[in-house]
């Protein structure tokens, strides 16, 4: 393998399918006395039906307000108090669920996770359901409404996936989806979703595999299982947007920024890898073609981005940005930002840019893979999305074969007028956009 | 369902495996560089840090942002090569290397694969003590500032902790400044006055190189002796090591900064905190868990699971050589603004009135000390806390001595902290939230004259 580090380490790791179908994953790692467990449920917001947008994140609040066993507040306080950090998030393809703890605490977390995967149900009320609606709607205003450029997110997604697409809104839903979810709802979301095999349990850290695969059968092993959990069936979805897509947002911002997005092939296909080195080489630090371009050498632009996002239901999503400066004529910025895009796609890039893509990938990889919580993270996600998790040791190699050709190829295919959206937020008229 | 039976039961914890702080080694170069080494086995991530005496907050107020300034030029050229060439040299080693100012130091960071890390000092040594600053790339740092500054009016947490620095400390204080300078001092900048300011600290006799991770086998004093051994020592530093800052305290003031539309208030409340250096530390860091620090903390229990005001509030000390900030911030709802900030002060003041329970005692302690080793996974985190020894003049023993002090802890010297360090009569309450929707519930309350700052902030347009 081109360049590759001999200190970068393989994860070892064990794994089971429990009865119930619960599949559970070990990987032991004695370096540090703390041990991680993550769960990915396979349930995001792409599960969500029209007029209930916003729920699998709604949800996941629920998961946080006590079960058949735990009092409200207290799975945080018993995961604080036992020395530990615990957190979860929702996102278009799954939840998950993560704390990490003092290895001697295995268990303590084991069970919280058991209860409120049994018995969540038991613990919900109409008052949780009306404070946590209220804690999710001061989420989005103050992640989203309250932040200048703060609603790109959900243009570019809207403008990159089809209306009838469920990539095309984001997970914190709606104000008005959210103000209408009732108990009733938060009750058949855990019924649809959440059951053993829906699930994935990924536990790394200091710990004993054997006796860790018998602590996860003697806490998860009691559960039903819900059979009627269907996988998802994604939509077809054409390899390209069709047209480009332009919109022009006025917004209580100082300066020009300029969205793109990019429909993709889906994470999981050889062309996504490509298409990620292909970001590190345009964006990924200062020594990339868009910073050295447009920040460094023009001075047009005032910071730059391109990244993908991991989606894999039919396609995903490489999104950029750049900023303009106040001197700078935005149409200019434009132009040479999709110019660089360009030119990836016509021409191969340089031996030494993609050695040094390579090499940042690589010290990137050293930095997750020494991270129990990453490790476990990384774990759940191959298993549930590809239902291979050994892909955690595969995942560098197919980033290290990527090669000029294959990074051309893709910038060709994706890269195009016709397959692209951009979203241009200028500053708006002082005075004209308070609202009562 | 028997066999759910089992989780009526929490289980116990199993008897927890020892740990213990890294151990560490001082040496000393002949030019009285001091390097300071933790070996952590199956981390071949190293993390290096120089650390060089004089920071932000000792450059003149009318050059504020100079030192940060020059700390973001240090990569941008050296004596050898120009600021691609270097960027390039760094990333062919997959190493991350930069340099960021604080108050007190500025430090170097590198974070490299083990195989590299040779050369990556190389560069490391080159970037500190070999800069070319070339006045281009120097302007366009600072034009980038001014237009960081031009952006940081429209983001509301941004605009609320400069508009808080300023009003709790006393005109001049530097902490009171933003460490990046402001409109006014940051167009005086140039390449003459980085210069300047780099060579002010310039003396190996002041500054400590920390290298962390799996070192075996490498001569790490050996290749910090070949790539800084040459650096020359001083005459004496410009800053002696440890010098405080003056952290005088303004008057207690009610701030709103007008940001019509806002959809949420942005809040800070609180007054001159504490320096690093204080007998108290560890009460301190207890009472500031339980009343802002723990998810399950006072504030975080009334605000956000009682009454759903907020998505999330905390409250610290900013520790530093000086005082630093002690604030409870947050963001709430733009409707329920007032009603917030009584809570806040109510809680604030039940935390004196009031004594520690005993089970907020045993929560915070538990947590502090259970994810004390959660805290050193990686070899950069290793050097952040070394780091922090030096910058403060603590002892080497400090870091692990940390959870015996902190487990020795009673209810009562944790209350005694908060009667010692939160002062009610001191708060200052800033705020940058939508003034026609807020003054009248503010204006209800009784807290004293409000001043409004109304500036050519953009405006927000609120969705449906």
């Amino acid at each position: 393998m081109p360049g590759s580090d001999p200190d970068i380490p393989t994860i070892r790791f064990g794994e089971r399918r429990l009865a119930n179908g619960l599949r559970v994953i070990v990987a032991p790692d004695r370096l540090a006395p703390v041990v991680a467990i993550n769960l990915w449920y396979d349930v995001g917001s792409k599960h969500e039906r029209p007029g209930k947008t916003g729920f699998a994140h709604l949800f996941e609040h629920f998961m946080f307000q006590g079960s058949g066993h735990v009092a409200k507040t207290e799975h945080m306080a018993i995961i604080q108090g036992s020395g530990g950090v615990c957190n979860a998030t929702t996102y278009f393809d799954r939840t998950n669920y993560f704390e990490t703890l003092p290895s001697n605490q295995l268990e303590v977390g084991l069970w919280l996770e058991a209860d409120r995967m049994a018995t969540l149900l038991d613990a919900l009320s109409q008052e949780n359901l009306d404070n946590q609606r209220e804690v999710v709607k001061n989420e989005k205003r103050q992640s989203y409404d309250n932040r200048p450029y703060g609603s790109f997110y959900e243009r570019l997604m809207a403008a990159v996936f089809p209306p009838e697409h469920p990539y095309q809104h984001t997970p914190i839903g709606s104000m008005a989806d959210l103000d209408a979810a009732s108990p009733e709802d938060v009750r058949q979301f855990f019924r649809d979703w959440y059951a053993p095999n829906n699930c994935v349990v990924s536990i790394v850290g200091d710990v004993d595999e054997e006796e860790t695969f018998g602590a996860a059968e003697r806490w998860f092993g009691p559960i039903p299982a819900n059979p009627a959990i269907a996988p998802f069936a994604a939509p077809s979805l054409p390899a390209r947007i069709g047209r480009e897509v332009r919109e022009t947002v006025p917004d209580a911002v100082p300066l020009v920024r300029i969205h793109f997005g990019f429909r993709t092939p889906p994470f999981g296909a050889a062309a996504f890898d490509a298409l990620e080195v292909a970001a590190q080489i345009l964006a990924g630090g200062k020594g990339s073609r868009l910073h050295r371009t447009l920040v460094r050498e023009r001075r047009i632009a005032q910071d730059v981005a391109l990244f993908t996002l991991p989606l894999v239901s039919g396609g995903s999503i490489c999104a950029g940005w750049a900023t303009a400066r106040p001197e700078a004529d935005p149409a200019e910025v434009e132009a040479g930002f999709l110019a660089e895009l360009d030119r990836v796609a016509a021409e191969p890039v340089s031996d030494d840019e993609l050695a040094r893509a390579r090499a940042l990938i690589e010290a990137g990889e050293l930095a997750g893979l020494g991270r129990v919580e990453e490790v476990a993270d990384r774990l759940s996600q191959y298993a549930t999305l590809f239902d291979r998790p050994e892909l955690i040791n595969e995942q560098l190699p197919r980033y290290l074969a990527v090669d000029a050709e294959a990074i051309r190829a893709v910038a060709a295919d994706v890269f195009r007028p016709d397959n692209r959206a951009v979203i241009t937020f200028v500053p708006q008229a002082a005075g004209t956009g308070a609202a009562a | 369902m028997s066999g759910l039976d089992i989780l009526a039961r929490r289980p116990a914890p199993a008897a927890p495996r020892e740990y213990h702080f890294p151990r560490f080694e001082r040496a000393r170069l002949a030019n009285d560089l001091t390097v300071i080494t933790a070996h952590l086995p199956g981390r071949p991530l190293l993390a290096a840090q120089l650390v060089l005496e004089g920071g932000a907050g000792h450059e003149p107020a009318d050059l504020a942002g100079v030192t940060a300034l020059l700390a973001r030029a240090l990569p941008e050229g050296t004596a050898q090569r120009d600021a691609i060439a270097f960027v390039e040299a760094t990333e062919r080693l997959g190493a991350e290397l930069h340099a960021e100012a604080g108050w007190e130091t500025v430090a170097v960071t590198l974070e490299v694969p083990r195989r590299h890390f040779g050369p990556a000092l190389a560069l490391l040594a080159e970037l500190a003590l070999q800069p070319s600053f070339p006045a281009h790339e120097v302007e366009r740092l600072r034009d980038e500032r001014l237009n960081d500054l031009l952006q940081s009016t429209a983001e509301p947490r941004r605009r609320v902790e400069r508009a808080f620095a300023e009003t709790i400390y006393a005109p001049g204080v530097p902490y009171g400044r933003l460490l990046g300078g402001d409109e006014a001092s940051v167009p005086r900048l140039d390449r003459v006055a980085v210069a300047a300011r780099h060579a002010t600290l310039l003396d190996p006799s002041a500054a400590t190189l920390i290298v962390a991770g799996d070192l075996e086998g490498l001569p790490v004093v050996t290749l910090v002796a070949e790539h800084l051994g040459s650096w020359p020592a001083g005459d004496s530093p410009a800053v002696a090591p440890g010098t405080p800052l003056p952290d005088d305290a303004g008057s207690p003031r009610l701030v709103l900064v007008d940001r019509p539309g806002s959809p949420q208030s942005e809040l800070r409340i609180g007054h001159v905190g504490l320096p690093r250096r204080i007998p108290d530390f560890h009460a301190v860091a207890v009472m500031s868990a339980i009343l802002g620090g723990l998810f399950n903390s006072r504030l975080q229990r009334l605000l956000r699971e009682e009454r759903g005001y907020t998505y999330g509030i905390g409250a610290g000390f900013d520790f530093r050589r000086s005082a630093g900030p002690f604030a409870v911030r947050t963001a709430v709802q733009t409707e329920v603004t007032a009603p917030a900030i009584a809570d806040i002060l109510g809680e604030l003041r039940r935390m004196r009135e009031a004594p520690i329970e005993a089970q907020e005692l045993r929560d915070a302690r538990d947590f502090l000390i259970g994810v004390f080793p959660l805290r050193f996974e990686a070899a950069a985190q290793v050097v952040g806390a070394i780091t922090g020894l030096v910058v403060h003049g603590l002892p080497d023993d400090e870091l692990d001595r940390y959870r015996q002090v902190v487990a020795a802890l009673t209810e009562e010297e944790v209350h005694a902290a908060a009667l010692a360090h939160v002062h009610p009569d001191a708060f200052s309450i800033v705020m940058v939230g939508d003034a026609e929707r807020v003054v009248p519930g503010l204006e209800a309350t009784g807290l004293g004259p409000l001043e409004i700052v109304r500036e050519a902030v953009p405006t927000v347009a609120e969705e449906a």
